[in-house]
């Protein structure tokens, strides 16, 4: 096992390797120039814009820009066009922030997919099975800003309290407990926007996953041999049921970024996917090229992660 | 069994907990109206996150906002738009000017032999009346001795291409003078004659140079100069938020931070003309300009004080230590590097308290303010950047000023929660045409499709309203603006005349066509502008109906900026200008300013405009410049570069609890200056529990 | 089976086609029927749109009437317009937008280019997937150097899904010049990943089956046996694929708009519709609601008949 898990390793750096190379070249070759130098402003001159120019050595040819990137980044010493202040602790606070976010939103997609779905496997052709399913349908099929607006605007007519941003403006004087639950409210509203799709997508993958097991023949022994069929689904069928779903862990991170963008657009939540966004709209070639390559660090690396656990879980792989 | 009920009770348990925290938080109605501290407090919420906290540096709006805040400048403008003394009480406007000495050279009467018997002669003209200088301009004439200089002169084809010289300069004569006067050198035409000037031949003063760089040397060493002189008298007693004292050597300090060129600052241009500035004391200052520059106290009325002791090159080393960089960081640290610009000082009303990027920067109010401090304890600059949650944020009470599109301000108008603040703003939207483009190189044809335009009805439903119609250059809001030019009127058939008379014929397929070819171009704009893109569709609309042929098109703002504006590749655009009250458009409409990258990108070239802008530049006399920029205006709303649409309102909503107090104590409702800028009193506002009633 | 004259068993003349047998069992999804009705439905209204708002102009999207600006749906036309610019019947079905346009008209001019984004997008994910996949399953081993193809078409599916998705979209949009073809091209080129994997993993099984052992020992050209032996039978994970690709570009598209870089006027699409008209939810709500919902719609159907056709091809799922 030893053997497989060093050339999984390697290969996944020649893919890393591999990424940072698209995505330089992407960013590189298109049109536009970094939002310092905007001549709308009237106080730009054209020197100042070759100035600018010079400094963040845009006139070196493309592979001596890639390595002053990636000595820049190792050195810790990237600087984002925008305000000249170092990269990788933007991102990281950035980071930081979202991380409430991810991790909510996993939770939440995890623990309420699988009892949805398991539980219209076994009660399949149900009212709760064609009931769930038509809601998971919905929920995929509405566009996420458009659910995220009618949401806000509900809680806030309903309810009258805020949901925009991390906190609540004018509560520093609050004690501890008050603005942890109110950072925790704030959480709720996203992250839950930011969990639909992939509740709806999960519940269904476990809903047929299971109906795949459930079909197998040892269920049905089971199920002969006069065993409580619970223990049957949830001892036996489940725990087969569930190595194509370690893979699956490690795919989910880039979607989260991916979703991040337009809710914490709405949401105005200081995170990630705010920061690649207008990061993006102002060709800060740094920052978006950093952020893409953590973001493929990560699905890598949880990918790995996932083999190594299928590996443990599989004996199949282990003996292969 | 066990996992059965983990799994459904995890969920529960999950939802559970998220949903309690609901009944922790303050509703709308409980912020408002439990919480007095938040009357102290003013809340705005803003697109965008400020980038650059430095008042040499920063180029956005936003960070525009919080520095106004955070730093003071030398003067400013007071509510009726005179000039008022802030970190400066006292400033004086002289000028020396010097006169170069051409031996040789043939006067009115006679030929110059040296500079005693010129001066001489000038003293006599001078008492005789022959030369009109009034007793009160001059106040001293000195005579400088020829001097030694090394000289690095440039090829006026390539200014990369430099060359040192040595030249032996004539001496010269120094004119003291009471105030700026342009025109002093021609006051001495009875005495020099009429062309002192084209006399000047330096080839005695140096080696011989190729021609190339005569250019060069003559503007390094004219024959007359002006130096106009400011000299400041700065306010006792101030102090930066960290306590030190504010004095001379931070102003100077200031200037050096612009000019550096490895700070990149974009003010360089309005701060270029300085040849120096000299420190008399700790509160006085003098600084000295190479030549006539107008817009040079307005530059200074711009410009926030840094402060030197934060910012030196010895706190920049002490930054680099405490940030333990490597050589390399090292030697390419600078201003733009520090965590000064986030974390800035200054002397303002506000000092700064916290910056969450892209969340939000807090500021609180400086006690010891020199001017008072402001009524408000602190300022909250929230980033909201998607428009509907903006707006849904303050109609409950998190944001305290909105600024509603046009036709949301009717709702807000109707409705008593709110009030709504409507002042002109200095800018305008336009059509540029690509001058250069021979399909609109005539001015009539630019006319034309200007005629062919309802702009009123633009106005009316595009704005609701919320703007009014201009037609020129200049900002309704200042004095530049000629009232008297006529707007191009709204008339489709007197369109088609005009066209019709320079060739162009509707066509079978009801197209107008010249030559074989349609009239037919792209117009184009940025996207996140709703109103620009609706003038496209507009505009498509109109020239429709009288045959021309416009094809839109909507590109992100850096694209735009990068393949169309900038290279001057497009057909016309639609964009916008947010002026300052200035009498310089130099960078605007001048001729040499049509290269790549500059901001006369449509090409606009007339040398009689040419001439006006020069002169505005030196003209110093207020009443003489405002003639000759209503001069410009008139001339460039003839020539049409281009369709000058509407200058929009401002509107601002504020909850009717705010309200400003006056000197004595007494309230009154929220006003404008007179320039349109509702902030401008900010530091006056006051938030009631109550909405009061006047 | 054993003809015993019984009705229950009978002997079968000749097999089920596959494809009759996926048939019956999609007839009897009704959920995927209705998405199959629905679609069918929309196809037309989008042929129709597209005939009645380009070619025989009954219904103009473009006019612009700025005395009519805002009108509720089913209001009526207001006297002051010149009578080319009334719509049909003088009466505005769904209302009209910020600039007087019909909401009927550029709702009917819309379908047509939503659903062609989709289908030129995705008919775009399976060309390229297709191809890519089929020579990875196919020609595996062949060996450039160190590596194999399989390796190299796979390493590169790979890296591509590293990088997240909609981000990928993000950063490639936001740097081309922004028209409807760019759009379709970029989400087509970042959805064919899935499409490889699949075709690559049929092609490896279906390599070892007797046909085309038989009809590579028969000498038939590789051509020939990839695409008329091969591909029918691996297309089944394909169209699903395919139908529930369509479904996520529409959404892909109006998530675009709503950061602003979906398709431009004058071309008018679901998405932009809804985009713009998110700003009028107090004002105007119907320019948010009728293509938030006709989107939902949309893309619900093709979501129930992709899942259909997916359980319906699955005969793991069946009940025994």
């Amino acid at each position: 096992m030893g053997a497989y898990l060093l050339r999984n390793l390697c290969q996944r750096l020649v893919l890393l390797i591999i990424v940072s190379f698209l995505v330089h070249a992407l960013v590189h070759l298109a049109p536009g120039e970094p939002a310092e130098v905007d001549p709308n402003n009237p106080r730009f001159k054209p020197e100042d814009v070759a100035k600018i120019r010079a400094a963040f050595h845009l006139d070196e040819p493309l592979h001596v820009q890639y390595a002053l990137w990636i000595r820049d980044l190792l050195n810790g010493e990237l600087k984002s066009f925008k305000d000249g202040q170092p990269v990788l602790p933007k991102i990281w606070e950035r980071f930081l922030n979202s991380l409430p976010l991810f991790v909510c939103a996993t939770l939440i997609v995890w623990t309420l997919s699988f009892p949805t779905g398991i539980h219209a496997a076994v009660r399949r052709g149900s009212n709760y099975d064609r009931t769930t399913t038509f809601i998971a349908y919905a929920l995929i099929s509405v566009p996420g800003f458009f659910l995220s607006y009618l949401v806000i605007l509900w809680v806030v007519n309903t309810f009258g309290v805020p949901v925009i941003g991390m906190r609540t403006f004018g509560a520093e004087n609050a004690s501890l407990w008050f603005r942890s639950m109110d950072s925790l409210w704030h959480l709720v509203v996203p992250s839950l926007m930011l969990a639909v799709a992939g509740v709806a997508i999960l519940s269904r993958y476990v809903r047929s996953q299971m109906l795949e097991v459930i079909g197998q023949d040892y269920v049905r022994t089971a199920r002969a041999k006069g065993l409580d069929s619970d223990a049957v689904i949830y001892s036996h069928a489940l725990r087969n049921a569930l190595l194509p779903f370690v893979t699956m862990f490690g795919l989910m991170l880039p979607e989260l970024i991916s979703g991040a963008v337009i809710i914490e657009q709405i949401f105005a939540w200081p995170g990630i996917g705010r920061l690649s966004f207008d990061a993006i709209l102002a060709r800060d070639y740094p920052v978006v090229l950093t952020v893409t390559l953590i973001a493929a660090v990560i699905t890598l690396a949880g990918t790995f992660l996932s083999d190594i656990l299928y590996a443990v879980v599989d004996p199949r792989i282990r003996l292969s | 069994m066990r996992i059965k009920t983990l799994l459904v009770f995890t969920p529960i348990l999950l939802v559970g907990l998220l949903v309690q925290a609901y009944f922790w938080v303050p509703t709308y109605e409980d912020q408002i109206a439990g919480d007095a501290q938040r009357l102290r407090k003013f809340v705005e919420a803003s697109i965008g996150d400020a980038k650059l906290l430095n008042p040499a540096l920063h180029a956005d709006s936003a960070s525009g906002k919080i520095v106004d805040k955070v730093f003071d400048t030398l003067l400013d403008l007071d509510e009726n738009l005179q000039l008022r003394g802030r970190l400066a009480t006292h400033w004086q406007l002289t000028e020396t000017a010097y006169l170069q000495i051409l031996p040789g050279a043939s006067l009115a009467r006679g030929v110059l032999s040296d500079a005693p018997t010129l001066v001489a002669a000038l003293r006599g003209a001078m008492d005789d009346g022959t030369i009109d200088v009034p007793p009160d301009l001059l106040t001293d004439i000195q005579i400088l001795p020829a001097r030694t200089l090394n000289l690095v002169v440039s090829d006026a084809a390539d200014s990369e291409v430099q060359e040192q010289l040595l030249v032996n300069a004539p001496p010269r004569l120094q004119f003291t003078l009471r105030r700026v006067d342009q025109t002093f050198f021609s006051r001495l035409r009875p005495v020099l004659g009429d062309n002192y000037q084209q006399q000047a031949d330096s080839s005695d003063w140096h080696r011989p140079v190729p021609d190339a760089f005569l250019q060069s040397l003559r503007a390094q060493l004219p024959v007359f100069e002006h130096n106009p002189e400011i000299e400041f008298e700065l306010r006792r007693g101030v102090r930066f938020h960290d306590g030190h004292l504010f004095d001379a050597g931070d102003v100077k300090f200031t200037y050096e931070a612009i000019m550096n060129p490895r700070n990149l600052s974009p003010r360089t241009s309005d701060f270029e003309p300085i040849k120096s500035i000299t420190t008399l004391g700790s509160h006085k200052l003098r600084v000295v300009y190479k030549r006539l520059f107008s817009p040079a106290v307005m530059a200074w009325a711009a410009m926030g004080i840094l402060p030197e002791h934060l910012l030196n090159d010895a706190a920049l080393v002490q930054e680099m230590d405490a940030r333990d960089l490597a050589e390399t960081a090292r030697a390419a640290f600078g201003l733009r590097d520090s965590q000064f610009n986030r974390k800035p000082v200054g002397t303002g009303p506000f000092r700064f308290a916290a910056w969450q990027s892209d969340e939000m920067v807090h500021l609180r109010r400086f006690d010891d303010y020199w001017d008072g401090p402001p009524i408000y304890h602190e300022y909250f600059f929230r980033i909201i950047p998607d428009t509907l949650t903006r707006e849904v944020e303050f109609r409950t009470g998190a944001a305290d000023s909105y600024n509603p599109e046009p036709y949301q301000v009717a709702r807000y108008r109707d409705d008593d929660r709110y009030r709504v603040y409507s002042s002109p703003s200095s800018g305008y939207t336009y059509i540029g045409y690509n001058n250069r483009r021979p399909l609109f190189s005539n001015p009539r044809v630019r006319r034309a499709l200007g005629m062919a335009l309802n702009i009123d009805e633009i106005i009316k439903y595009v704005l609701y309203g919320e703007g009014e119609r201009t037609t020129g250059p200049y900002p309704k809001t200042s004095n530049f603006y000629a009232t008297q030019t006529a707007a191009v009127p709204y008339d489709p058939e007197g369109a088609l005349r005009l066209l019709r008379e320079l060739g162009w014929v509707r066509n079978a397929d009801g197209w107008l066509e010249k030559d074989g070819q349609i009239f037919e171009f792209n117009l184009i704009t940025n996207n996140g502008n709703q109103k620009r893109r609706n003038i496209l569709s507009i505009a498509q609309d109109a020239w429709k109906r009288i045959g021309v042929k416009c094809n839109t098109q909507v590109f992100e703002w850096a694209v735009f900026l990068q393949d169309f504006v900038n290279p001057g590749d497009f057909d016309a655009v639609v964009l916008g200008w947010q002026l300052g009250i200035d009498a310089d458009l130099f960078q605007l409409w001048h001729s040499s300013q049509t290269g790549a990258n500059q901001l006369n990108f449509v090409g606009y070239v007339n040398p009689r405009a040419d001439r006006l802008m020069e002169d505005i530049r030196r003209e110093y006399d207020p009443q003489r410049q405002t003639a000759l920029a209503q001069q410009l205006h008139q001339l460039v709303a003839e020539d049409q570069p281009y369709t000058f649409l509407y200058a929009p309102r401002k509107n601002e909503v504020l909850d009717p609890k705010i309200v400003m107090v006056a000197d004595d104590g007494r309230l009154e409702p929220l006003r404008a200056d007179r320039r349109g800028e509702l902030y401008y009193f900010f530091s006056r506002w006051r938030k009631l529990a109550h909405t009061p009633q006047f | 089976m054993v003809a015993d004259g019984s009705r229950k068993t009978r002997l079968t003349a000749h097999a089920e086609s596959p494809w009759r047998l996926f048939w019956q069992l999609l007839r009897r999804d009704r959920l995927a029927m209705t998405g199959l009705v629905v679609l069918l439905a929309l196809a037309f209204i989008a042929v129709a749109g597209k005939a009645t708002t380009e070619w025989w102009v009954v219904f103009d999207p473009t006019t612009v009437r700025l005395v009519d600006k805002f009108r509720a749906p089913l209001s009526e036309a207001s006297a002051l317009l010149p009578k080319s610019d009334r719509p049909l019947s003088g009466v505005y079905l769904l209302g009209t937008d910020e600039l007087g346009r019909d909401v009927f008209a550029r709702m009917l001019q819309g379908a047509f280019v939503s659903m062609s984004i989709g289908f030129v997008a995705v008919g775009i994910a399976i060309a390229v997937g297709i191809v890519l996949g089929g020579i990875a399953g196919y020609y595996g081993e062949v060996r450039f150097g160190p590596l194999t193809v399989d390796t190299l078409i796979m390493r590169f599916t790979d890296a591509m899904l590293c990088i997240p998705i909609f981000f990928l979209i993000l950063v490639v949009v936001a740097l081309l010049p922004a028209s409807i073809y760019n759009i379709m091209i970029v989400i087509g080129l970042t959805r064919w990943m899935g499409i490889t994997r699949f075709v690559r993993a049929e092609f490896l099984s279906l390599r070892e089956q007797d046909f085309v052992v038989a009809a590579r020992a028969l000498g038939l050209p590789a051509r020939r046996i990839i695409f008329w032996h091969m591909m029918p039978n691996a297309m089944a994970p394909v169209l699903v694929t395919a139908t529930i690709g369509v479904a996520t570009a529409i959404l892909t598209e109006s998530a675009l708009s709503f950061l602003g870089f979906g398709v431009q006027p004058p071309f008018a699409t679901w998405g932009n519709i809804l985009a713009d008209g998110k700003n009028f939810i107090f004002d105007a709500p119907w320019l948010f609601f009728i293509p938030g919902l006709a989107i939902f719609i949309i893309v619900l159907a093709f979501n129930l008949l992709g899942e259909g056709m997916r359980e319906a091809l699955n005969p793991k799922l069946q009940r025994r």
